[in-house]
C-alpha cells in the first residue's frame, strides 16, 4: 500500500504508524462546562464507518510528519493525505 | 611503559581501530568514522538561515560546499554535515553560527556508511532496489530521504550518480553494515 505523502510523494505505508481517528486532532476545552462529557465522547466513543474514514498517520520512518489520511475502510483504497498541522491550523482560523 | 586509567583505545562504530572498508565487486563501502553531524530546525516563524554559507535545501535534496553539507529531514529541519569534525563539538560550531535556531548534536547517534561505484549509477540503483522501497531512477545527485531498511530507519544521501551514503543509527551499526554488504556481495552473483 502507498500513501500519497503531501511533500514526499508516494511513499510506502510500512514507513508510517497508524494512530486512529483525525478527530483525535480536536481535543475538548477542559475549561468548559460541558468537559466532563466532552472528554468522556473524546476518550471512548469513536465512529467506526464502512467506507470514507479520516484518519492520523505518523510518518515515523520519514519525515516524521503526521498526516490525515483520507481512506474507504471497505475497499482500502487511499482517497488523499494532507498535513495534519495543516488541517488544524485551517481548522482554528 | 604503565598502563594509565588515560590509555584508553577509541573504537568506531563498528568496533575496530580504524574504520573498515569493504569491496564488493563495483561497490566499496566504507565507514565514514570523520562526519559531524548536528540537527538544525526552525522555531516557529523563523527564516532559513545560512549556516556555514550553506543554502539549506528544500524538501527531500541535499548540498554540499566544501567541508560542509546539509539535507532536509522535515519541514524547517536539516542535518548539517562536516567532513572530519566528529571529534569536534561540531554542534558548537553550529550553534555559534545558528544562535537563534534549535541545534542538537548527532554526531554520536549516527553511523555513516559511504557506498561508492566503480562502474557508474548501475550498481548503486540495484542496491537500492534490493534494500529500500524508494525509486533509484528518480533519486538521482542532490536527493536526500529518510526511509526504512530492513527495519532500521536510514537516511539516504545520493552524493552523485556513483556515491550514496547510509546514514543509520549508530547503536545498529553492525546490522546495517551486515545489510549493506551482504546485498553488495550478492550484487556480484
Amino acid at each position: 500500500m502507498l500513501i500519497p505523502h503531501p511533500l514526499l510523494g508516494l511513499r510506502d505505508s510500512q514507513e508510517f504508524t497508524y494512530l486512529g481517528d483525525a478527530n483525535l486532532m480536536f481535543r475538548p476545552d477542559a475549561a468548559a462546562e460541558n468537559a466532563e462529557a466532552a472528554f468522556c465522547d473524546y476518550v471512548f466513543q469513536r465512529d467506526n464507518p464502512a467506507g470514507v474514514h479520516r484518519e492520523l498517520w505518523f510518518h515515523e520512518q520519514g519525515d516524521r510528519s503526521w498526516l490525515v489520511v483520507t481512506r474507504d475502510t471497505t475497499t482500502h483504497e487511499i482517497l488523499g493525505a494532507e498535513l495534519a498541522s495543516n488541517v488544524k491550523l485551517g481548522a482554528a482560523e | 611503559m604503565t598502563n594509565t586509567v588515560t590509555d584508553l583505545t577509541p573504537i568506531t562504530a563498528l568496533g575496530g581501530t580504524v574504520a573498515r572498508t569493504e569491496v564488493c565487486g563495483a561497490l566499496t563501502i566504507s565507514e565514514n568514522t570523520g562526519l559531524g553531524l548536528a540537527s538544525l530546525s526552525l522555531r516557529a516563524g523563523q527564516d532559513t538561515p545560512a549556516p556555514f554559507g550553506l543554502a539549506l535545501p528544500d524538501v527531500a535534496k541535499a548540498v554540499s560546499m566544501g567541508n560542509y553539507a546539509a539535507f532536509w529531514t522535515g519541514r524547517g529541519q536539516w542535518m548539517i554535515e562536516a567532513t572530519g569534525k566528529a571529534e569536534m563539538d561540531f554542534a558548537a560550531m553550529l550553534k555559534a553560527e545558528v544562535p537563534e535556531c534549535s541545534v542538537t548534536e548527532q554526531t554520536d547517534g549516527f553511523t555513516a556508511f559511504e557506498i561508492a561505484s566503480s562502474q557508474g549509477a548501475g550498481p548503486i540503483e540495484a542496491l537500492m532496489n534490493k534494500l529500500v522501497n524508494i525509486d533509484a531512477k528518480t533519486f538521482g545527485p542532490g536527493q536526500a530521504t529518510r526511509t526504512g531498511l530492513e527495519h532500521m530507519t536510514v537516511f539516504l544521501i545520493r552524493r552523485a550518480e556513483d556515491r550514496l551514503a547510509v546514514i543509520g543509527m549508530r547503536t545498529l551499526a553492525g546490522s546495517l553494515w551486515h545489510a549493506l554488504a551482504v546485498a553488495a556481495r550478492r550484487l556480484e552473483d
